[in-house]
């Protein structure tokens, strides 16, 4: 992992409250970021506040840059989403584990994401190829369905692509865990990656144990360090085990975590 | 070039007065991918209990204005792989390792510093007295000066290493503290700890942490930890003291060297910065080369009458 200081290269409104990041990134580092790993992040001003680094995912990498998505839940991601295009940031990364890498052997993906998890699914999206899958994507409403236009694009014809929100602003209501329901009824051999809020990955592990198949959740616990020392995003799991969610994740094996 | 080096204790004598505080420095190998840990004046590890503590569930943290609740509730891997699994890697190092600890009871701490008297690698020990005293109905030994001193006298009993007691500033005086236990054995004093808070969520209705309130730290802290180090100097000017709150840049250090304290420890700033400890070292060193200080202890102490 590295620590430096890079330029906002672009800063493109999505959404009301979401804001795409351009970040410069040496080339170790873009070699380094792959799917579901994350930055801390912060504005590399001395004012220190806000005071903590704050977590995000590493949506994709290019040469000589890498994308975050932002949701403003509060003061941290508010600032960070508010800064312009040649304001530098306080980068440290890439963290985490990433998703496994998985073997091609045909049995089709599932990528499960809810609201802002979707920066986390998009990851695997923008960077692997798998044939056949499908990304199943829930949010509160239409205008938060974002980067979906250009997820179509990336996946094309290998790509299903679901999108379901808790208004029926897209056409569909409901919660993305029916969708997931229904496409394991029909690839009962499938592997899921799934991303989003805990009551969400909660869900979907519950479907992926009663069904027998196998995934992986990106866990987004508050996290102060991000290198393992504050013991501050500790997850509980099964067997009296904890895991911490910077360093043993943030991508957890389905079924062991203690929600 | 300034020469940092300060004698603590008689026979601890550190290259710089900057260590890293419990909690915020894992047990060291965390930070070896960024920084070299031989460099720093010491590290003091995260605090150990004789058998490992799984810690607090729910949420541990939350950012406060300027500072961090933290409830970790002094999750820890025990003394026994501690010392299996952790020290050698310290030891091989070369860092000067300090190593914290806390007990459930007074038998317990007692237990602890007799494991850990000997043992080879550890410079000195920094008993952690705000922790509940089971005991006692839970009332920290760290708030009464009778059972703090208490506990450091039968710790003081099991150990020939050098002992550092670690001051709660949840307290209405601290010199009494310090008193109470400098005279039942304690060598050296460091402080402050956390300082007890809470946060609520509007939104939720909800205290924000699982186990309701927790412990601040960061720069909102440094004005009550530079006024109690202050005090403690003041009135135990023989006893080495360690600053410890919110410091972040070499700056703050010195404002704690300034009133007396003859070394500092970094804490949630090693969050935001892993590098930070380095930066302050360096930051110091330049600072004082600047003014013409030759020596760092030439500076310790130095404040100036108010007016
Ligand atoms: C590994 C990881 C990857 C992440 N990736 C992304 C990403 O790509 N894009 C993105 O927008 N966000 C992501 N997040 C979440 C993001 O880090 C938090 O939303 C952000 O840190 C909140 O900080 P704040 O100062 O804005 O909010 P705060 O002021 O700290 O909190 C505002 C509100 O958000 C809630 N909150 C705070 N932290 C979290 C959290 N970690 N999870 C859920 N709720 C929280 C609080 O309860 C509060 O109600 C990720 C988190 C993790 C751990
Ligand atoms: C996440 C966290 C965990 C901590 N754990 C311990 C601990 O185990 N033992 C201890 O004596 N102090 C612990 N502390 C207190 C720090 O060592 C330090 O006294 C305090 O944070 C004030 O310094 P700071 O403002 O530089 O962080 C912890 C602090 C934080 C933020
Ligand atoms: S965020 Fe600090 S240990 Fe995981």
């Amino acid at each position: 992992m590295y620590l430096f200081d890079a330029e906002i290269i672009e800063n493109r409104r999505l959404a009301d409250d979401i804001s795409s990041l351009r970040l410069e990134a040496r080339p170790e580092f873009v070699k380094a970021g792959s799917a579901g790993r994350f930055v801390m992040l912060a504005s590399a001003d001395e004012r220190l506040d806000p005071l903590l680094k704050r977590p995000f995912g590493i949506v994709r990498c290019g040469r000589g840059w890498f994308e975050v998505v932002i949701k403003e839940a509060g003061k941290g991601s508010r600032n960070l989403a508010g800064l312009r295009a040649g304001v530098r940031v306080a980068v440290h990364g890439p963290l985490g584990n990433g998703y496994p890498e998985l073997e091609k052997d045909g049995r089709p993906l599932v990528l499960v994401a809810g609201g802002i998890g979707i920066a986390s699914i998009a990851s695997v999206v923008f960077s692997r190829n798998f044939d056949p899958a499908a990304l199943l994507f829930g949010a509160a409403r239409a205008g938060e369905l974002v980067l979906l236009e250009e997820l179509k694009k990336t996946g094309g014809g290998r790509l299903e692509v679901a999108a379901i929100t808790d208004d029926g602003s897209s056409g569909r209501r409901g919660l993305v865990t029916e969708l997931l329901e229904e496409k394991l009824e029909k690839w009962s051999d499938a592997r899921v990656f799934a991303c989003g809020p805990g009551p969400m990955l909660q869900s979907v592990q519950r479907v992926l144990q009663a069904r027998g198949v196998e995934g992986w959740l990106s866990l987004e616990n508050r996290m102060a360090c991000g290198f393992g020392v504050c013991l501050g995003c500790v997850q509980e799991m099964r067997a009296g085990v904890r895991a911490k969610v910077c360093t043993d994740g943030p991508v957890l094996v389905a079924g062991e975590v203690v929600f | 070039m300034t020469d940092l080096k300060v004698e603590l204790l008689p026979g601890l004598t550190l290259a710089n007065p900057v260590l890293t505080a419990s909690g915020t420095f894992g047990y060291g190998r965390e930070y070896s991918p960024y920084i070299d840990i031989s460099s720093l004046g010491a590290v003091v590890t995260k605090g150990l209990s004789l058998a490992p503590r799984a810690g607090n569930p729910g949420v541990r943290i939350t950012e406060t204005a300027c500072g961090m609740l933290n409830a970790i509730g002094l999750e820890n891997i025990g003394i026994e792989r501690f010392l299996k699994e952790e020290l050698p890697f310290l030891r091989d190092s070369g860092a000067v390792v300090v190593v914290n600890f806390f007990g459930n009871s007074q038998a317990e701490y007692a237990e602890l510093a007799a494991r850990l008297d000997g043992v080879d690698g550890i410079a000195a020990l920094e008993i952690n007295i705000s922790c509940p005293n089971v005991k006692a109905g839970g009332i920290q030994f760290g708030t009464d000066p009778g059972s703090a001193a208490e506990l450091v006298g039968a710790v003081r009993a099991k150990t020939s290493l050098p002992l550092i007691t670690k001051l709660s500033p949840n307290v209405t005086d601290i010199v009494t503290m310090a008193r109470a236990v400098v005279e039942a054995g304690s060598d050296a004093l460091s402080l402050i700890n956390t300082l007890l808070g809470m946060a609520v969520d509007l939104q939720t209705g909800r205290p924000v942490l699982g186990n309701l309130t927790g412990g601040l730290s960061g720069p909102a802290i440094k004005p009550v930890a530079l006024r109690m180090v202050y005090q403690v100097v003041q009135a135990l000017p023989e006893i080495p003291v360690i600053g410890i709150g919110g410091i972040v840049c070499a700056e703050d250090a010195l404002e704690f060297l300034l009133l007396g304290a003859r070394a500092v420890q970094i804490g949630t700033a090693n969050f935001i910065d892993p590098r930070t400890a380095i930066a302050v070292i360096a930051g110091m060193d330049k600072f004082l080369s600047a003014r013409g200080y030759e020596k760092v202890t030439d500076f310790i102490g130095t404040l100036k009458p108010g007016r």
